[in-house]
């Protein structure tokens, strides 16, 4: 088969591309361990405060080590249960030094949520009966909106909190 | 003589003698336009 030069080499340069991305997949998948953040544990949705981590008064922000939060959280229609404070006034706001390593775990009673701190690479779906979870360091000092980015229904717009990242 | 008529047809039509010049361009553009998208996306994601 007789191929023209140009040909030959924009073939070699598709391949070259698609290899390339191949091995970036295969890098974040196998090395780093990139992985869907629902695949690890299931829950019951009707009966989420079973768990450990989503009894009431477990959600909300926890520092576990020096500079290692977790973040239990419930989200349904219409709302982030981020827990309540002394006053009994639910939580919106979770505050965080920079630099924080943060352990963001989230299920749903109801239906499919999203779970997005936007300006920051958490992005997850919460999808019932499971667990979501995303670790992440809070690289950035700032006021970050978290929004559902899974329309849940009439309210979906409503459904947001706010993590602060504020410089130690 | 028909037969040499026909073989005389069949190299004019040899690839070699289509210009590919502004094809190969524009799938080079392309290439490019997708590769540094990629990676300005990527640098976006470490920055965050």
């Amino acid at each position: 088969m007789h191929l023209h030069k140009y040909e030959k080499i924009w073939l070699v340069f598709g391949l070259g591309s698609l290899a390339l991305f191949l091995l970036i997949i295969g890098f974040a998948a196998f090395w780093k361990g990139t992985h869907p953040q629902s695949h690890i544990e299931t829950i019951d949705p009707q009966n989420v405060e079973a768990h450990e981590s989503f009894k009431p008064e477990n959600l909300g922000l926890r520092e576990v080590a020096d500079g290692k939060y977790i973040v239990n959280i419930v989200a349904s229609a219409f709302n982030y249960d981020i827990g309540s404070d002394d006053a009994g006034k639910p939580v919106k706001t979770i505050r965080v030094p920079k630099g924080s390593t943060v352990l963001f775990q989230v299920t749903t009673k109801d239906v499919v949520h999203g779970f997005q701190v936007a300006g920051t690479n958490v992005n997850m779906m919460v999808e019932p009966g499971h667990i979501s979870r995303l670790e992440t360091v809070m690289k950035n000092a700032g006021e970050f909106t978290v929004v559902c980015n899974e329309y849940c229904g009439i309210g979906h717009h409503q459904m947001f909190a706010t993590v602060e990242v504020y410089d130690e | 003589m028909a037969k040499d008529k026909l073989r005389h047809q069949t190299t004019k039509n040899d690839d070699t003698s289509i210009d590919l010049k502004g094809t190969f361009i524009s799938v080079m553009l392309l290439g490019i336009f997708i590769l540094v998208l990629w990676f300005g996306i990527y640098a976006l994601f470490l920055s965050r």
